[in-house]
């Protein structure tokens, strides 16, 4: 007779799901406050050594899924997010901004989220962020020549632009963000924050897929956990408070199947993920897309309709995949790759999605609205003029063949998605949101949600600083602590939304 | 159908099952004549299976190093940089 594995055993003050932005921050500040904090990531910790700059092979390492998760939906998108320790900011661009005034006062106008998005106690939040993460702005000569001939272009036009601002030191301009930095120039929680926990005394195990977060006459009693490798087994934290930072499209999952923040019917819903897409240019200069910082530089001139372009760009393999060519056509361009420039669009979108688990797997929905289709048709007009005023002999936009943008449907845009957000989102209201103002769950003392899922609306611009913000805020005020001053001398913008 | 390319191999097999599958067809039926010409006239299946078989191809050193990109040389001026300034 066979009897079960007794589970392994610890005791914490703080059980931390996820070492992504939201988790590796709260780690590490509770941490430092004297907590004893235990990390449970389900990824493993990726080593820079191994860092090759192929997009192909990396994106299969580094990656959930290997890049490849799509949504359901019309049209079906690629929503690439990172796994292991660092979680998506090991993959993403390193883009910071800090969350818009305008979204804050949407916060607190619809959400009655008056303290969570009170701009003068998030500041200091943002500000710790900041220099922890050494965010600065991309200087001319580093942003390389893609975003170079962008910055024509938005010249020529009288569009406002400007150089990103980014959580790199030291970046010398590899061009494969998104690969995996091998110059560790990208600070990355994985590098920043997580080392941070652990100089603190936190425990950070690597490999645990956790299958429940457990909770007792309406109060969290801990975490348990299945462990990957050769040892395998259970383990089982208690502690009577929890951080769930899966990340947005897990984070529902977990909680589903506990059993918990079910009681609004929202939880799994409002996803919003920023879909975008990419046009290509053929200039007569050479460009060498991928030398220098992918992602340098904005143009925010349409902000204000949603409508956000930002730089992408990558290595040959990248280009072959992303280029929206077939045939000889896709070769010819191929062939000359180095005059190809590359600018992303990203629409501050209106459409909401929803995740749900199918045996086991997330299952993403996602159909773009009407309005949000209208917003791609109106960007992709205007990148089109944005190469040809920067003197684009061609310019490839991600349609079919013959669709021209004024006449483009939903179905016919090729899309990616990067930062999904709301599928627990925070709402003052037991009735209408999944966690309170203080980022706890509804009705459940000691389980808090920090990771994208309960940022209720859209952003307009990269996340990442505002999931890091609101997890310094849920860790000072765990600790009962105001949170320290910082000198602000490189504050990250605003963002223009 | 992608074991001549083991980082292709590798991005395909990390798929999710249903993603994976399709691509393998798509691949599949991108190799043959006849499959081409039946994805010739599916444009989107098109575009990603001619996008994954040419990613596969121009991350071939040779084929990469001529478009100006030397994978190689930014890894290893990477690790050097770190090692160097006892980055982590």
């Amino acid at each position: 007779m066979s009897r079960r594995r007794e589970p392994q055993r610890i005791e914490a003050d703080v059980c931390v799901i996820g070492a992504g932005a939201g988790g590796a921050v709260a780690a590490a500040e509770l941490a430092e406050g004297g907590a004893n904090v235990v990390v449970l990531e389900q990824g493993p910790r990726h080593e820079p050594d191994r860092f090759s700059a192929r997009p192909l092979e990396m994106m299969a390492r580094l990656y959930r899924d290997g890049g490849q998760g799509t949504t359901i939906g019309s049209p079906p998108l690629l929503l690439p997010l990172g796994r292991g320790i660092g979680g998506t900011t090991l993959i993403n661009s390193g883009t910071c901004f800090r969350t818009p005034p305008a979204v804050l006062q949407r916060w607190r106008d619809e959400f009655g989220l008056d303290a969570l998005a009170d701009e003068d106690a998030l500041d200091p939040c943002f500000a710790r962020v900041e220099a922890a993460l050494s965010i600065a702005e991309v200087t001319p000569e580093l942003a390389g020549r893609n975003a170079a001939v962008a910055r024509r272009g938005a010249e020529t036009l009288g569009w406002s632009h400007g150089f990103l601002r980014r959580n790199a030191k030291g970046c010398i301009g590899s061009g494969v963000c998104a690969f995996g930095c091998p110059t560790s120039a990208k600070q990355h929680v994985g590098i920043t924050y997580v080392p941070r926990a652990e100089a603190a005394g936190a425990r950070v195990i690597t490999g645990a897929d956790v299958r429940h977060v457990l909770v007792e006459r309406g109060e969290a009693v801990g975490v348990e956990a299945r462990l990957a490798g050769a040892g395998g087994g259970r383990i089982e934290v208690r502690a009577p408070q929890v951080i769930v930072a899966a990340g947005t499209i897990h984070t529902p999952l977990l909680l589903a199947r506990s059993g918990l923040g079910r009681d609004s019917g929202e939880l799994g819903r409002n996803l919003a993920l920023h879909p975008a897409t990419g046009a290509f240019a053929l200039m007569d200069e050479v460009v060498d897309m991928a030398k220098g910082v992918p992602q340098s530089f904005y143009i925010d001139e349409f902000a204000s309709e949603g409508i956000m372009f930002e730089g992408v760009a990558g290595p040959p393999s990248y280009v072959a995949m992303a280029l929206p060519l077939t045939g000889r056509r896709h070769a010819a361009a191929m062939a000359s790759y180095r005059n190809l420039a590359l600018f992303g669009l990203m629409v501050s979108d209106a459409s909401r999605g929803s995740v749900r688990s199918l045996g086991g797997r997330a299952v993403i929905r996602y159909d773009l609205v009407e309005e949000d289709a209208a917003r791609f048709r109106t960007g992709l007009a205007r990148m089109e003029q944005l190469f040809r005023a920067a003197g684009a002999r061609e310019v490839y936009l991600p349609l079919p063949r013959g669709v021209t943008p004024e006449r483009a449907r939903a179905r016919d845009l090729k899309l990616m998605a990067f930062h999904p957000l709301g599928t627990a989102r925070a709402d003052a209201r037991p009735e209408s949101g999944v966690v309170d103002g203080d980022l706890q769950l509804h009705g459940v003392r000691g389980v808090h949600v920090a990771d994208g899922s309960v940022v209720p609306s859209s952003l307009g611009v990269n996340p990442q600083l505002t999931i890091m913000a609101l997890a310094t805020r849920l860790a000072f005020g765990l600790l009962d602590r105001a949170v320290p001053q910082t000198d602000q001398t490189d504050r990250a913008p605003t963002g223009v939304a | 159908m992608t074991g001549r390319d083991p980082h292709l191999h590798a991005f395909v097999s990390a798929a999710p099952r249903i993603e994976r599958t399709g691509l393998r067809v798509l691949l599949a039926l991108a190799r043959r004549p006849r499959g081409a010409r039946v994805l010739h006239r599916l444009a989107p299946a098109d575009q990603l299976a001619n996008g994954i078989a040419s990613m596969g191809h121009f991350e071939d050193p040779a084929v990469a190093m001529s478009l100006g990109w030397d994978a190689d040389a930014v890894a290893s001026r990477g690790r050097a940089l770190r090692r160097e300034e006892g980055r982590p």
